[in-house]
Order: structure tokens, then C-alpha cells, then sequence
């Protein structure tokens, strides 16, 4: 009989321990695969989102993240301009972000307003309609939420206000726009109802065309390869900014998401012990009922190694079974999981904590395998090293 | 109902920080948190310079107190540093006079702040009144969802928990099989064994609980000494409530009862022979 068959007919003869270890170590197998995803998912999620298109240098304000806070850079169409004229900058853009209200019916309502330079836009992909020209100071783009909200369509009117003066009850500054197209803005959360239009609207709708100024400048090296040294230049040629890339971003991102990474450290190794201590415990009972077996078969001839042997291909047999159901039980929770965290308010939509990418279900399953295996191993060592006359003599009486 | 009674405006602005040395008359006052005056070695009665950009620092102050903050979770992680200042000295600083971001309003004895806010609303035009409740529950909203994912993590421990503990009890009964087939050899009846194993079982269980209770607080006490030195924080991570003790001890109780006496059942109903390993 091979090892593996002595392995599965050992499991049998105990049906209802064997079942109930297999689930345990699904279990676990489960939530390491879910730690797994979510310590590795923040990062790759995050990265994704910043890289959807294509830009991987953002320069905001001195000491502030992108839309991190409300302030803005003066001087938005001149350091866009110098930027372009960086070697290996392919592209760059200034984006403004404001809050704006327009009417519906006698009501006002909020938005959240993009202010773009369309031929340079790191921000939207279209859905329908047409994309804005540079300098189109009449359209206007509009997220889904926006346009269910306003009741407006490709090629409606809405009017944006600015600002609203309480002391007069008047709106200060207004403006009627057509709707050019309807877009997906990559960082809107769940509902968001955004507006975008040219730069140039958009200031002076938020008050802020006077000193040209903006939220953010987002720019696009020509090789992702030479990101790292046009942020080293930018850095060097406008000390005044803050020039991050999207690896220093998706750095200070880890480090507000810390305690969530932490969290999967530790779950993910409170599973792999309970897999250890599942299997070990397991096994060693098995192999003190099976020492008489065991003696006679090393009374017959067979080796120690072999004996290790099979006793650890048992405890893989145990860990493989288990991480196979694990896996798909760790898929399903996964989902679960992620649609509670993705509810943070906030949060892009299309931003995920659990990303099931074929390394996590590989080192989920590896690591699973080899703790499963090494577990096996003090069982193993007891069975080798049991005294074989001493065990026949005692079985027989 | 005395609206505007208390006026307020707390703006939190990026300001970027030089030493100086002079020491000029009547300079507006700054009161710093203690880990901003910590890191930039800032004591009381320095001389700092603020600006809203890099190229406009030029908003001379004086450390006048050093605070420290009240512990926010919602901050912690945020990694921001603080400073407060007189409302004019800020808006004079960021070249926008007589604004602000909110006001904060105090209302007489048994006023509704939802009314209040209500009403507000109806006759309100460029501003939005919400009341401390509703601000409240909006900004907990965060919170909410960590408990949520915490209260779902604890669902499969407590699951993953069960079957280890189900597995345990049963091997640890099933371990018993020799003992029980002497017993039953010498006459033993089998509902003393079955108690004899139950009562096992539940001790077991005792013993185990009061283990992981004493386990749970050390690895509370640990995960707080952590986060607060990881954070600079005072806040408590983890609590340990006489409620949760209660569940998890009855819960492994049960559990381990249930466990042990499916086991012991099984034990005892299997010949004696054939726990003896000759039937």
C-alpha cells in the first residue's frame, strides 16, 4: 500500500475526527486566505486606482496629499507649462476640486466639482456623450449619480452656483452649462454626485481664478520606468511642492490602513497555529493508537524514513483536503468582507481590500501546506523512534 | 432659543513652521499640541513663523501654550500635527477675513437641537444646520464599519473556534477508550462513565476558559501598550468588558459539554471488546 493510501485509510477508520480537523483546517485555510488578500489587496487595489490612467506623479500644496485638504497652488497654467517641459514628462494637468450646489426644481442641491483640463485628465473614463475640448467653457460632465440627481441628460442644461451669499440670500456666482457627456470618476465614492468641467469654470465658479489655482497636478512620465526619476527632477525644480509618486502615495495610503494590515498579520497567524495545533494533535493521537501497527511494521522490515514519511504525507493529505475547501470558503468570505469595508465613507467605489489574485491563493496555499506537513513532523519522530520489542510486548498483553 | 450665542470657527490649515529669534511685541498667541512642540523642540514663549504656502511664510507668533489633544480615533491614523490660534490671527493669515468653516451654536434649556435645526434650515440660505447628534452619527459612520468587519472576523474565530474545540474534546475522550473498556469489564455501569467523561469534559473546558481568559487580557494589555506607543495615543484598542468574558466562557462551556458528551456517548456504546482493540 502506498504512503498515501495508509494516510486516507487511517483518516477513514476515524471518520468523525478526521472530518471535523478537515473543517478546522478549512476554516483557518479560509481566514489565511482572506488575511492574505486583504494585507497585500490594500496596496495593489490602491495602486491600480492611482495607475487607472496611466498618471504616476501627483504635485499638490507643500505637505498635503491629494484632496487630503482644501488647500490649493497658485500659479496652476504656468507650473503646468514648466512641467510639460520636463524631458520624459508625457503629459500633466491641473485638477481643482470644489464644492458646488445647482438647482433643481426650488431646491438646491450639493455636487462635488472636478475642474479638468481635458487633453490631460487623470480622473474620468467616458460612459456616453462626448469628452470636452480644451477650452470648452460651455459643457459640462457629469458622474451617474449626478445626472439621476439633477434629472439631466447628454445635451440638458444645468445651471452650477458657486457660491451662495446668505446675507443677501442670493447666489453670487452661477453658471448655465449643456451636458457634454456622462463619466465614471475613478475616485468618486459610492454615490457621488460629481461635475467636471474646463479648469478654467471651475475657478471661477469656486472664486479662485484670480491666482490661477488648483488642488492638484497630476503628471505622466513617458515610461513607467522613468517615474521615479521625473518625480526626483520635479522635486529638485519645485521645492514648494509636494511631489509624490504613486509609490509614495500608495506608502502614506499603507500607513493610514496600518491597523488592518497589522490585523492580517495576526489572524493569519492565529490560523496557521490553530492549523498546527489541529494537525499535530491529530496525528499524534492517531499514531498512539497505531503504535502496535506501526512497531509491527517496522518488526517486518520497514524503514524509519518510511514511517516519517507516511505520517507526514497524512498530515498533507489533511491540510491539502482542508485548504481546498478553505479556499473556496475564503473566496466567499472575502466578498463578505469586502463589501463591509468598501461601505468606509469615503472611499473610491472602486477601491477593494480583498483582491483574489492567483499569488495570494498560491502563498495561501504553500504556506497552508508546509505548516500542515511540518506539523506532522513530532508525530512522525514519535512514531519512528518508538521502541519496536517494547511496543509488540505490550500489545500482546 | 438664543441663536449665535456662542460663536466659534475651528479651522485646521497646513502652516509650515521656521524658528526665529527676534522676539517683536504683541505677537498673536499659538498654542501647539504636544507632539508638534515635541518634534520641532518647541517650548513656551518661542517665536514661530507661519504661512498658508511654502513661499508665504511670513505670519510671525508666539508659543503661548502647548496642549495636549484629546485623543480622537478618527485622527489617529492620520498622522496630522495641530495648532490652534485666535480665530482673526488665522483669517488674517489665510487672507480670507471674516470666514469660516462652521459656527457652533448653544442653545437655551429644553430647546429640540433637531427643531432648532430645523428651523434653521427652513431659513437658512448658503448654510446647512445640523444638529450635534446628527454630526455625531454622520462621523461615527467610520466606526460603524470597523465594528461591523470586527464583529464578522470574530464570527469565523469564534466558528473556526468551535470546530478546534469540538476536535479537541472529542480526541481527548476518544483518548479514554482503554480506561472505559476496563471499567466496563469490571461492571462499571455506563452512565457512571458517561458522567465520569461529561464531567471531564466540562472541567476541561473550565480550566481551558479560565486559561484564555487570562490569555485575552494579556493580549489586550499588549495590543494597547502597542497602538498607544505606535499612535502617541491614549486611546484604549482593546477592551475587555465583563460581557464578552461571559459569552466566550459559556460559550466554550457549552461547546465543550456538548462536545464531551457526544463522545462519551459514542464511548460508551461501543463494545467493550472493541474498545479494548479485540473486537
Amino acid at each position: 500500500m502506498s504512503g498515501l493510501g495508509w494516510g486516507l485509510k487511517s483518516l477513514r477508520r476515524h471518520r468523525l475526527r478526521a472530518v471535523l480537523s478537515v473543517a478546522g483546517i478549512a476554516i483557518s485555510a479560509a481566514l489565511l486566505l482572506d488575511m492574505v488578500m486583504l494585507s497585500g489587496g490594500i496596496e495593489r487595489s490602491f495602486t491600480e486606482l492611482l495607475l487607472s490612467r496611466g498618471y504616476q506623479i501627483r504635485l499638490t500644496p507643500k505637505g498635503t496629499l491629494p484632496f487630503d485638504t482644501e488647500a490649493t497652488l497658485t500659479g496652476a497654467g504656468r507650473l503646468v507649462e514648466a512641467i510639460r517641459r520636463v524631458p520624459a514628462v508625457a503629459a500633466a494637468g491641473a485638477v481643482l476640486g470644489t464644492s458646488l450646489h445647482a438647482r433643481r426644481g426650488d431646491s438646491l442641491v450639493t455636487l462635488f466639482g472636478y475642474g479638468i483640463q481635458p487633453e490631460a485628465q487623470a480622473l474620468y473614463t467616458m460612459l456616453s456623450g462626448s469628452d470636452l475640448a480644451p477650452g470648452d467653457s460651455s459643457g459640462v460632465l457629469l458622474s451617474e449619480p449626478a445626472s439621476r440627481l439633477l434629472h439631466a441628460a447628454v445635451g440638458d442644461s444645468v445651471t452650477l452656483i458657486g457660491r451662495l451669499d446668505p446675507q443677501v440670500v442670493t447666489e453670487r456666482l452661477g453658471r448655465t452649462l449643456k451636458v457634454s457627456g456622462i463619466v465614471r470618476w475613478v475616485y468618486d465614492y459610492r454615490g457621488q454626485p460629481s461635475v467636471g468641467t474646463v479648469l478654467s469654470v471651475m475657478q471661477s465658479l469656486a472664486g479662485q481664478r484670480r491666482d490661477d489655482r488648483a488642488s492638484l497636478l497630476t503628471v505622466r512620465a513617458e515610461d513607467d520606468s522613468l517615474a521615479a526619476t521625473v518625480a526626483a527632477g520635479l522635486r529638485r525644480e519645485f521645492p514648494q511642492l509636494e511631489v509624490n509618486s504613486v509609490a509614495d502615495l500608495v506608502r502614506h495610503f499603507k500607513q493610514r490602513l496600518v491597523y488592518f494590515r497589522q490585523l492580517a498579520y495576526i489572524l493569519g497567524s492565529m490560523s496557521l497555529v490553530v492549523t498546527v495545533l489541529l494537525i499535530g494533535t491529530l496525528l499524534t493521537i492517531n499514531v498512539n493508537e497505531r503504535l502496535g501497527e506501526i512497531a509491527t511494521l517496522r518488526a517486518l522490515g520497514i524503514s524509519r524514513r518510511t514511517v516519517i514519511r507516511e505520517i507526514m504525507l497524512e498530515g498533507a493529505v489533511l491540510t491539502t483536503v482542508g485548504s481546498i475547501i478553505g479556499i473556496v470558503l475564503g473566496l466567499g468570505t472575502a466578498r463578505y468582507l469586502d463589501s463591509i469595508l468598501t461601505s468606509f465613507p469615503g472611499l473610491p467605489a472602486a477601491f477593494s481590500f480583498f483582491v483574489p489574485r492567483r499569488d495570494s491563493l498560491a502563498t495561501a496555499g504553500i504556506v497552508l501546506l508546509l505548516t500542515g506537513t511540518l506539523a506532522a513532523l513530532y508525530p512522525a519522530w514519535l512514531a519512528a523512534t518508538s521502541p519496536v520489542a517494547a511496543t509488540l510486548r505490550a500489545e500482546a498483553t | 432659543m438664543t441663536p449665535l450665542v456662542r460663536q466659534s470657527g475651528r479651522l485646521l490649515v497646513l502652516v509650515t513652521m521656521t524658528l526665529s529669534t527676534r522676539l517683536p511685541a504683541q505677537l498673536p498667541e499659538i498654542a501647539i499640541e504636544r507632539r508638534l512642540a515635541s518634534e520641532l523642540d518647541l517650548a513656551v514663549g518661542d517665536t514661530i513663523r507661519l504661512g498658508p504656502a511654502a513661499d508665504s511664510i511670513r505670519f510671525a507668533g508666539v508659543v503661548a501654550a502647548i496642549y495636549e489633544p484629546r485623543s480622537d480615533p478618527a485622527e489617529i491614523a492620520k498622522g496630522e500635527w495641530h495648532l490652534r490660534m485666535h480665530l482673526p490671527d488665522l483669517t488674517r493669515l489665510l487672507g480670507t477675513p471674516d470666514r469660516v468653516d462652521r459656527l457652533s451654536i448653544g442653545l437655551r434649556g429644553g430647546i429640540s437641537a433637531d427643531s432648532a435645526a430645523a428651523r434653521l434650515n427652513r431659513s437658512a440660505y448658503g448654510y446647512r444646520a445640523h444638529s450635534s447628534r446628527v454630526i455625531a452619527s454622520e462621523s461615527s459612520q467610520t466606526f460603524r464599519v470597523v465594528s461591523r468587519f470586527h464583529r464578522a472576523i470574530a464570527i469565523i474565530t469564534i466558528v473556526a473556534s468551535a470546530v478546534f474545540l469540538l476536535c479537541i474534546m472529542l480526541l481527548k475522550v476518544e483518548e479514554r477508550r482503554l480506561d472505559a473498556a476496563v471499567m466496563r469489564f469490571v461492571g462499571v455501569r455506563r452512565r457512571t462513565i458517561f458522567g465520569a467523561l461529561l464531567l471531564e469534559a466540562v472541567l476541561v473546558a473550565a480550566l481551558g476558559s479560565l486559561l484564555g481568559t487570562g490569555l485575552a487580557y494579556l493580549a489586550g494589555a499588549a495590543t494597547n501598550a502597542y497602538y498607544r506607543r505606535f499612535f502617541d495615543t491614549l486611546l484604549t484598542f482593546s477592551l475587555i468588558t465583563p460581557d464578552i468574558i461571559w459569552f466566550s466562557v459559556m460559550l466554550s462551556l457549552v461547546l465543550g459539554a456538548g462536545a464531551g458528551a457526544v463522545a462519551a456517548w459514542r464511548l460508551v456504546h461501543t463494545k467493550p471488546l472493541v474498545l479494548w482493540g479485540r473486537g
